[in-house]
C-alpha cells in the first residue's frame, strides 16, 4: 500500500502542472538552454517542501518524505519528463544518487542521511561514470585507499576522477562508486570535503539546463561510516538492485517527453490548413507521422504502468522488464520526436515550436541509465536463460495466455499477439540449434523483438481489461484499436524481423520458418487496420483538440 | 472566531464545449477544478484564520469525486472538510442546494462567518450564497473583495457600480466573494497535500449526518423547471477595411448609403 492515495496524487500532479503552466514557458526553457544554464531558482522550489517538494515523493516516509510508490513516481516522472528533461534529470539524479544508500545502506545511514535529505533539501548525485567505465563499469579506475588505526579501519581516502555527472557542480551530498580492497563500494561524499572538485559544466547536445560534470577526487578523506553499508564489495550489487525501478522511471520521463511532443504535432495538425483543408484530416499524414507514434507511446504507458504496479506488489527486481520499458519507451519517443519535427514541417525545424527542443533532449534517454545498445543485450540475456530453463515454454505460455484473452474479447488483437509470441519463440528455437546467439547483431536484434513482443501482450492484457487504468485519457473503443493496430504490426515486424535474422545468421529453410511462423495468417491479420488507424486519426484529434 | 467557506467542483469551463446538437455541455474528458471564485474565498478564509487564530470548516455538496476538492481545501489549510454527499441530493437546483447547505451547516453548529464564491463557472446563477443565508436568517454581504475582522465586527470591501463600498457588519454573517482579474490561484506543495491525507480526512456526510426534510431535497425540492439551455448565438464577424484615410472615409460613406442611414 502506498502511503500516497490516488487524490492526493492527482492533487500532487495538478500543483506541478499549474507551477509548469505559470513559471516554465517554452521561451524561458529555450533561454536556459540556449545559455547552458542551471536554473537555481526553478530547482529550489522544486526542492522547497512550501512550494513544490517534489523530491519528497521519493523519500521514505519514516524519515520525513512521503513515500510514494512507483505508480506514484512514475506519474511524477512522466510529468516531469512532458515539463523539461533536463528539470526531470536534475530531480532524478536526486533519486539515484539516494538509491544505494536507500538500498544498500544500515538502518543508521538510512535515517541519517535520508533524514538529512529530507531536512536540508539536499541536491544529491549518482557518481559511477568515468572515463574509461560508462557500459564497462567493471573497468573502474577511482580507488578507496583504507585508512587505519590501531589495526581498525577508521576511514577511506579515495581518489580517481568521474565523468558526466548529472548534479555534479550543484549537489550538495554525492554517493561515489570506488574500488576498496573488498571491491566495488559505495561511499557517501559531503560537498566542501578536502580535496573534492567539480569541473566545468559540460556544453551538450541536448537537457542543456541540467548540470553535467567532472568530478575530481584527489586523496579525499571520509570516515568509515560513509561507507555505504559498511561492508567493502556490495557496490555493484547494489548497483543492480535498482535498476529494474530507475529503468522504469527514465522509461516513464521519455514517455513524458514522446506524449509531448506527439501531442504538440496533432493539435498543429489541426490548424494547418494545406490544400484547402487542415493536415488532420489527410489520413497519408496521420498514418505516417501521427498514429504509429501515438499507438506506440500508448503501448509504453500500458506496460511501465503494468510493471510498476507489480514492482510495488513485490518491491524489488523486474530487471528485465526495466531495461524492456526503458529501451521501448526511449527509441519510440527519440522516432516520435524526430517525427514531430517533421509533422510541424519548417516550424518543426525552428526553436519557436517544443518538437526542436524535445527531440534534442530525448536524445540522452537512449544513453544514460544503460544505453540502448547494452539494454538489447540485458533483455536478450535474460529471456534466452529463460526459454532455455522452460524449453521454449516461455513464450508459448504467454501465447496460450493471449488465446484465452481473444476467446473472451476478440477485439483487443489477442490473436496477432498470440501468433508474435507462438512465431518468436520459434525464432529463438532456430538461434539456439544454430547457435546464432555467439553473433552480437543476433543477440541485439532478439533483445529488440523481444522487447516489442512483451509490450504487446501488456498491451492486449490492458485493453481486455472492463476498467480501464488511471492515466489513460482514451475511450475503450479507441484504447482497443490501439491495441489491436500494435498487436497486429508487433506480430508482422517481429515475425519477419525475425525471419530475416536468422536466415542471414544462419543455415535456415526461409519457407519452413514462414510456415512455421505462420507468416501469412500473421499478414492475413493486417486486414482492418487501415480503418482502425483512420478511427484512431480521428479520435486523436477529438482528444487531443487544438482549441 | 468559527469560519466556514462554501466550495464547489466544477468543470475546466475554459475546456468545456458546447453540442451544437443537444445543447449540453460536452464533459468527457474535461477535468474538475475548484470553482475559481471559491478558490480566492478559501484564500481569503485562510488568511484570516491565520491572523485571528481561527478554525476554518470547509464544506461541499456534490458528487463523491468532489471530495479532491476538499481535500485541495484542506491541503491549503483548512482545518476540517466536509463533503455532503447522497443520492437524496442528486438534481437540486439552488433552492435545494441552498437548503441542503444551510441544514449542513446547522449541523456544524457554531460560526461567525461563511464564505461562497459570488458564483459557480458552469451554474452561473450567483444565487446559492444569497440562498443559504437566507435560510439561515443570516445578514449577507456580496460581492467582496477583502474582508477585515476587528473584534465581533466584519469590515467588507464591496464591489459596486463604479466603484466599491465599505460595509461593516456585526458578526454572525455571509459574504459572497468576487476575486480580482489576474488571479492566480494557489496551490498545495506535496508535503502539505501528504500531511492533509494523513492528519484531517475529510469527513463525508450523507442524509443521515443532517436533520432535513427529504420532500425539500433533490429534484422533488427542486422548484425550478429548465426549459432549455442552448449557447447564446455568437454574433457576426465584423468586417476589415484597409487603407489610407481618404479612402476608409469613401468605403465608409459607400456603406451607409447602401444601408440607407445617409
Ligand atoms: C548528460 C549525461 C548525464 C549523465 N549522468 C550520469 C550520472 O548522473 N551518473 C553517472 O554515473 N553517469 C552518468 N552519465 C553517464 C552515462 O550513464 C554513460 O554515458 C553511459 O552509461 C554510457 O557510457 P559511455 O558514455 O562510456 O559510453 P560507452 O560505454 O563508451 O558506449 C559507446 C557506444 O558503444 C556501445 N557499447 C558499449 N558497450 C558495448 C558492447 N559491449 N558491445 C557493443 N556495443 C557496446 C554503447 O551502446 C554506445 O553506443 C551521464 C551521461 C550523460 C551524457
Ligand atoms: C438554469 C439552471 C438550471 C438548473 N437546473 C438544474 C436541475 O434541474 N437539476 C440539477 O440537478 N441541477 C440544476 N442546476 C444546477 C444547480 O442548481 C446548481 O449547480 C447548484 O445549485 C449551485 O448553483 P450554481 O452552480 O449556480 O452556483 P452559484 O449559486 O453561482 O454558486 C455561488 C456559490 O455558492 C457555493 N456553492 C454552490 N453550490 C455549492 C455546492 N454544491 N456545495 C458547496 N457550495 C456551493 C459556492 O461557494 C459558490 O461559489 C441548474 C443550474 C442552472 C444554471
Amino acid at each position: 500500500m502506498s502511503s500516497v492515495d490516488l487524490i492526493s496524487l492527482r492533487l500532487m500532479l495538478n500543483s506541478l502542472k499549474q507551477y509548469w503552466k505559470k513559471n516554465l514557458s517554452l521561451d524561458f526553457l529555450q533561454e536556459l538552454d540556449k545559455k547552458n544554464e542551471y536554473p537555481k531558482k526553478v530547482i529550489d522550489d522544486f526542492y522547497d517542501p512550501n512550494i513544490l517538494g517534489v523530491n519528497y515523493l521519493l523519500i521514505p516516509s519514516e524519515f520525513g518524505g512521503i513515500g510514494g510508490n512507483n505508480v506514484a513516481v512514475y506519474q511524477l516522472c512522466e510529468m516531469l519528463g512532458r515539463i523539461d528533461l533536463g528539470i526531470a534529470t536534475t530531480a532524478f539524479a536526486t533519486f539515484l544518487g539516494c538509491d544505494p544508500i536507500r538500498v544498500g545502506g544500515t538502518p543508521e545511514q538510512n535515517a541519517k542521511w535520508m533524514g538529512r535529505i529530507a531536512a536540508e533539501q539536499m541536491i544529491v548525485a549518482y557518481g559511477a561514470t568515468e572515463a574509461d567505465a560508462g557500459s564497462d563499469l567493471l573497468n573502474l579506475k577511482t580507488r578507496a585507499k583504507r585508512v587505519e588505526e590501531n589495526g581498525k579501519i577508521t576511514g577511506y581516502r579515495i581518489t580517481g576522477n568521474k565523468q558526466w555527472i548529472s548534479n555534479g557542480g550543484v549537489s550538495d551530498l554525492y554517493t561515489i562508486l570506488a574500488l576498496a580492497p573488498g571491491g566495488a563500494s559505495w561511499f557517501i561524499v559531503e560537498k566542501g570535503t578536502e580535496g573534492f572538485s567539480a569541473d566545468k559544466h559540460e556544453d551538450k547536445h541536448g537537457i542543456r539546463l541540467s548540470n553535467t560534470t567532472g568530478l575530481a577526487l584527489d586523496d579525499v578523506y571520509v570516515p568509515v561510516d560513509h561507507l555505504v553499508g559498511l561492508v567493502e564489495g556490495q557496490g555493484f550489487v547494489q548497483a543492480q538492485a535498482v535498476f529494474g525501478y530507475t529503468r522504469l522511471m527514465v522509461a516513464a520521463m521519455a514517455l513524458g517527453v514522446g506524449s509531448e511532443a506527439n501531442e504538440t504535432a496533432i493539435r498543429y495538425a489541426q490548424q494547418r490548413i494545406l490544400a484547402k483543408g487542415p493536415l488532420s484530416e489527410k489520413m497519408g499524414y496521420m498514418h505516417k507521422l501521427i498514429v504509429p507514434h501515438a499507438v506506440n507511446l500508448e503501448a509504453a504507458r500500458c506496460f511501465i504502468d503494468r510493471n510498476s504496479k507489480r514492482l510495488d506488489e513485490i518491491n524489488e527486481g523486474l530487471q528485465t522488464e526495466g531495461a524492456i520499458a526503458k529501451y521501448f519507451t526511449t527509441e519510440v519517443a527519440d522516432n516520435c520526436a524526430d517525427d514531430s519535427i517533421q509533422a510541424l514541417g519548417g516550424y518543426g525545424y525552428t526553436k519557436d515550436f517544443s518538437p526542436e527542443k524535445l527531440k534534442r533532449d530525448i536524445k540522452i534517454a537512449k544513453i544514460y541509465e544503460g544505453t540502448s545498445e547494452i539494454l538489447q543485450m540485458t533483455i536478450q540475456r535474460d529471456r534466452w536463460q529463460e526459454h532455455l530453463k522452460t524449453k521454449g515454454g516461455f513464450y508459448i505460455n504467454m501465447a496460450r495466455e493471449m488465446d484465452a484473452v481473444h476467446a473472451k474479447n476478440p477485439d483487443v488483437g489477442a490473436d496477432s499477439a498470440s501468433l508474435c509470441l507462438k512465431g518468436l519463440s520459434a525464432i529463438l528455437e532456430v538461434c539456439r540449434t544454430e547457435r546464432l546467439t555467439r553473433h552480437q547483431h543476433v543477440t541485439f536484434k532478439i533483445g529488440d523483438l523481444i522487447a516489442k513482443a512483451e509490450v504487446s501482450h501488456s498491451f492486449v492484457i490492458a485493453a481486455s481489461q472492463d476498467k480501464l487504468f488511471e492515466g489513460v485519457r482514451f475511450d475503450k473503443e479507441t484504447y482497443q484499436a490501439m491495441a489491436r493496430v500494435n498487436a497486429r504490426e508487433t506480430a508482422f515486424n517481429v515475425i519477419l524481423d525475425g525471419i530475416k535474422l536468422v536466415t542471414g545468421a544462419g543455415n535456415v529453410d526461409a519457407h519452413a520458418l514462414a510456415a512455421q511462423t505462420n507468416l501469412i495468417q500473421i499478414i492475413q491479420k493486417q486486414q482492418q487496420i487501415t480503418a482502425d488507424m483512420d478511427l484512431l486519426s480521428v479520435k486523436l484529434c477529438e482528444i487531443f483538440n487544438a482549441r | 472566531m468559527e469560519i466556514i467557506s462554501l466550495i464547489k467542483q466544477v468543470p475546466d469551463s475554459t475546456r468545456v464545449k458546447v453540442d451544437p446538437v443537444t445543447g449540453t455541455l460536452i464533459r468527457a474528458g474535461v477535468p474538475s477544478i475548484l470553482n475559481p471564485y471559491d478558490h480566492f474565498a478559501l484564500e481569503q478564509a485562510i488568511k484570516l484564520k491565520k491572523e485571528h487564530n481561527a478554525k476554518l470548516t470547509v464544506l461541499s455538496m456534490g458528487p463523491p469525486q468532489a471530495e479532491e476538492v476538499v481535500r485541495l481545501a484542506l491541503s491549503l489549510g483548512a482545518d476540517r472538510g466536509i463533503l455532503l454527499s447522497d443520492r437524496a441530493f442528486a438534481g437540486s437546483d439552488t433552492w435545494a442546494t441552498s437548503y441542503t447547505l444551510a441544514q449542513a451547516i446547522r449541523k456544524i453548529g457554531k460560526f461567525d462567518l461563511i464564505l461562497a464564491g459570488m458564483m459557480a463557472i458552469d451554474g452561473d446563477t450567483a444565487q446559492t450564497g444569497p440562498g443559504v443565508a437566507q435560510q439561515l436568517r443570516l445578514p449577507q454581504i456580496t460581492f467582496c473583495n477583502e474582508l477585515k475582522v476587528e473584534g465581533k465586527k466584519l469590515i467588507a470591501k464591496k464591489l459596486i457600480e463604479g466603484g466599491h463600498e465599505i460595509v461593516e457588519c456585526i458578526m454572525p454573517v455571509l459574504c459572497t466573494m468576487i476575486m480580482p482579474h489576474e488571479y492566480h490561484p494557489s496551490y498545495p506543495s506535496f508535503m502539505s497535500i501528504y500531511k492533509a491525507q494523513v492528519e484531517k480526512p475529510a469527513e463525508l456526510w450523507s442524509l443521515k449526518n443532517i436533520d432535513a426534510e427529504i420532500k425539500l431535497l433533490g429534484l422533488e425540492g427542486s422548484p425550478t423547471r429548465v426549459d432549455k439551455i442552448y449557447p447564446p448565438v455568437s454574433k457576426e464577424k465584423g468586417t476589415m477595411y484597409n487603407g489610407s484615410p481618404s479612402e476608409m472615409v469613401e468605403i465608409l460613406i459607400q456603406i451607409l448609403k447602401e444601408e440607407e442611414v445617409i
